[in-house]
């Protein structure tokens, strides 16, 4: 588990992390999430010392990380880099041996990756010589490859194509399942919410909101209501206490309070719901949670 | 726990020196480097010998001649150093096709006339006259009656021994020439594996790869080992060409090696290992501070510029290795490995002077570690325009409190950490354009003061330049990288 206690760091007059407070739990996938500025990046780099808190703790398993942790830890980094001119196995193997593992350990667990991710074809070539799929491949199976206890990825998904973004959210489940600790920060907010079991909200440094997305959704006092009916558009103001959020043709979607009297909603309806297709009563999406606790 | 966290990072620096050997070693730019440097020095060695054919000249005799003459053209020759063979012909024309052919150098016609195929070769024709005119007057005497054995005691050679004055007793121009050409080798190799280690960092930066390494290793041990892997591969490429020099000596066969003794050579590998060190330290921060591959050449300017003056300043110190101003550049730290193994070579070092000044050498280099590993960390995570080195220097991390991130910042360590924060929003002096034009002006001032100071002491006015416009070029090189883009200090998000 790893836990982040009162981290703070200031950049000049520009507070980037202000006293946050979160965990992200073992054999779960955390979504990081935050307007671009927010604090992210800086957060994840403070997992690996990359960022000198000003105040606070970054804990891994209840201690304090230091180096010896961040042996099994796996990093990537917003920005992609790798020596674009070393062969794809050597470099691999490099870092895994500046991460702590023997040679021959080193090449089989390497070798191993190539082969799943369909590289191992690939294994002596320059790394500059691959296409930017391969390449970000690569850059993935460095995170991966000392089989870390903890997983920092920073935008993983960011510049895959809509495959390679399957097959990266299959990974990281499959490295959830393993009972790694996955934190990720991404802007796709669809993706967070099937991929994800909790979240955590950073916006101008502060952590906003941090928990299960599902409690998280569940305790919101605001539910969606999306009807699909036929004929023609009722009269949204006589529902009273809902509001109308957005509405097409045969479509619309209305926010009303927790605990709203359903059987008297339905009954507003025109003909008393004669025309209704469908009737959908559900807390927020993700998209929705989110856009209330930034623009707070 | 301490122990066994340096252990690692011993381990680590000692897995990127492995890397920058493996990667850089097997580069087709470093191989073409190295044969490129074995084809020059084997050609500069053997070329000479092929050109300047020292081997045995032929003597071609014709007509009358004493009968004692082929043996004392010989004679004579052998004590000029010059082996000659000797060919008689029974006619004159036999005698002269052989010269215009080439087949001998000069025809001796009749004792008397010396004929040659183009210009007269100066030493051999000494040589020849002076065989003729010994035989002609031993004749004479015979004929006027003094016996040989008194003429052999009246032409007893006097022994003549000539003499070639270097600067120094005891030193001659073929030294000082070995003295230059080694400190020239030094310069050439100090600042090639210096520049190798500035690109070396700057390429980690550019690529971003150093997020993925300082994740998991000290920034310390990245330096380090960058430093030590170059360096060994440096040492390397010296070995293999110095063995190349010494095989192409021995085939060659006649190649005068100028007369450097061991020690001498020794000395020259330490000067080269502390000049590198220290140059590789500062060129390895400098390169810390840009952010693209092409930042490298203005990156690298004011290290260059002193290795190059220091270098100038030995050579011009050449003539007068024990005065008081070679004493200085030979003990002072960024001059020393330019100055210290030209004196030493000089003989005009006491045993303890080259000890004396690599300890303060080593101790600089030290200094130069802990200064640099500090803006090293605090620039290499910096992306954007280059880094001013007074920035870097700023934002940077206590030294050694890296670990600690984690443990939460210590009283102690957060202390300067704010600090540093309260001088953040204040401008300063280098940020007031007039100001830095009057800093330059000063600095300008200093500069011409310095050389006119230096040039009357050492009554040479070359060196007075050379001190002078070094210092003004180094030291704005030196203004311009503290105050570069005066800005927030590096704000990543």
């Amino acid at each position: 588990m790893l836990s982040f206690d009162g981290a703070t760091k200031r950049f000049g007059l520009l507070t980037a992390l202000d006293r946050c407070t979160f965990t992200a739990r073992a054999g779960r996938l955390t979504g990081f999430l935050g307007p671009n500025g927010a604090g992210k990046t800086t957060a994840m780099r403070a997992v690996f010392g990359l960022v000198e808190l000003d105040d606070g703790t970054v804990r891994w398993q209840g201690r304090p990380v230091s180096a010896a942790e961040r042996e099994r830890f796996g990093y990537m980094p917003e920005e992609r880099g790798l020596y674009p001119r070393m062969r794809v196995r050597d470099q691999l193997v490099y870092l895994s041996r500046l991460y702590g593992r023997g040679t021959r350990d080193a090449t089989a667990c390497v070798d191993a990756w190539l082969e799943r991710l369909g590289l191992a074809g690939r294994a002596s070539e320059r790394l500059d010589r691959l296409s930017h799929g391969n390449q970000q491949r690569v850059q993935l199976i460095a995170a991966l490859v000392n089989e870390p206890e903890l997983l920092v990825l920073d935008e993983p998904f960011s510049g895959l194509d809509p495959i390679a973004i399957s097959a990266m959210s299959e990974l990281l489940s499959d490295q959830a399942a393993q009972g790694a600790t996955v934190l990720f920060s991404s802007h796709q907010l669809d993706l967070v919410e099937d991929l994800c079991q909790d979240v955590v909200i950073i916006e101008h440094g502060r952590i906003v909101l941090a928990g299960d997305l599902n409690d998280l959704r569940a305790t919101v006092p605001q539910r969606f209501i999306d009807i699909r009916y036929q004929g023609p558009p009722p009269d949204w103001r006589r529902l009273a206490p809902a509001a109308l959020i957005e509405a097409s043709d045969g479509h619309a979607r209305l926010r009303v309070e927790r605990g709203i009297d359903m059987a008297a909603l339905l009954a507003a309806l025109p003909g008393g719901g004669a025309g209704l297709v469908s009737f959908t009563y559900q807390p927020p999406t993700l998209q929705e949670l989110f856009r209330e606790a930034v623009a707070a | 726990m301490n122990g066994t966290k340096s252990m690692n990072s011993v381990r680590q620096a000692w897995l990127v020196a492995k890397r920058e050997i493996r990667e850089r070693g097997r580069s087709r730019a470093f191989l073409a480097s190295v044969l490129l440097m074995i084809a020059a020095v084997t050609a500069m060695l053997v070329l000479p010998v092929l050109f300047t054919s020292g081997g045995a000249r032929d003597v071609g005799l014709t007509g009358p001649a004493p009968a004692r003459l082929a043996a004392t053209i010989s004679q004579q020759a052998r004590a000029a150093s010059i082996t000659v063979r000797i060919h008689h012909y029974p006619s004159l024309a036999s005698g002269e096709r052989a010269v215009r052919d080439g087949r001998i150098d000069v025809l001796v016609a009749g004792a008397w006339r010396l004929e040659w195929r183009g210009r007269p070769d100066n030493q051999l024709k000494a040589a020849v006259t002076a065989a003729i005119q010994l035989v002609t007057v031993q004749q004479r005497a015979t004929t006027a009656g003094i016996s040989p054995g008194t003429m052999r005691s009246l032409l007893a050679p006097v022994p003549v021994t000539s003499v070639e004055l270097g600067h120094v007793t005891g030193r001659g121009p073929a030294d000082e020439t070995a003295v230059i050409v080694m400190t020239g080798v030094l310069l050439f190799c100090i600042s090639v594996f210096g520049s190798m280690v500035l690109t070396g960092v700057l390429e980690e930066k550019s690529s971003r790869v150093v997020e993925v390494l300082l994740a998991h290793m000290p920034a310390r041990s990245l330096l380090a080992g960058k430093i030590a892997g170059i360096g060994l591969l440096g040492l390397a490429q010296i070995a293999v060409t110095a063995l190349a020099a010494l095989v192409a000596v021995t085939a060659a066969g006649s190649v005068d090696v100028p007369a450097v003794r061991a020690t001498v050579l020794a000395w020259a590998l330490v000067w080269f290992v502390l000049g590198y060190l220290l140059y590789a330290t500062v060129y390895g921060t400098l390169g810390s501070l840009g952010s693209r591959t092409e930042d490298a050449q203005s990156a690298a300017g004011p290290a260059t510029a002193i290795l190059v003056v220091s270098y100038f300043a030995a050579f011009a110190m050449i003539a007068q290795p024990a005065s008081a101003a070679a004493r200085v550049i030979s003990f002072f730290p960024l001059t020393a490995p330019m100055a210290m193994p030209g004196r030493i070579a000089m003989g005009a070092t006491a045993w303890w002077e080259p000890v004396a000044a690599a300890l303060v050498t080593l101790a600089t280099i030290a200094a130069l570690v802990a200064i640099g590993g500090r803006i090293y960390t605090s620039a290499i995570l910096h992306s954007g325009p280059a880094l001013s080195l007074r920035a870097a220097w700023r934002t940077a991390h206590t030294p050694g409190s890296r670990t600690t991130a984690g443990t939460g910042a210590l009283p102690a360590t957060a202390l300067p950490q704010r600090a540093h924060l309260r001088s953040g929003g204040r401008t300063t002096m280098t940020t007031d354009p007039t100001s830095h034009r009057l800093l330059v002006t000063v600095l300008t001032g200093i500069g011409i003061a310095l050389g006119v100071t230096a040039a009357l002491l050492t009554r040479d006015v070359i060196i007075g330049v050379i001190a002078g416009a070094g210092f003004i070029a180094v030291t704005i090189q030196m203004v311009k990288l503290w105050g570069r883009h005066e800005g927030p200090p590096a704000t990543p998000h």
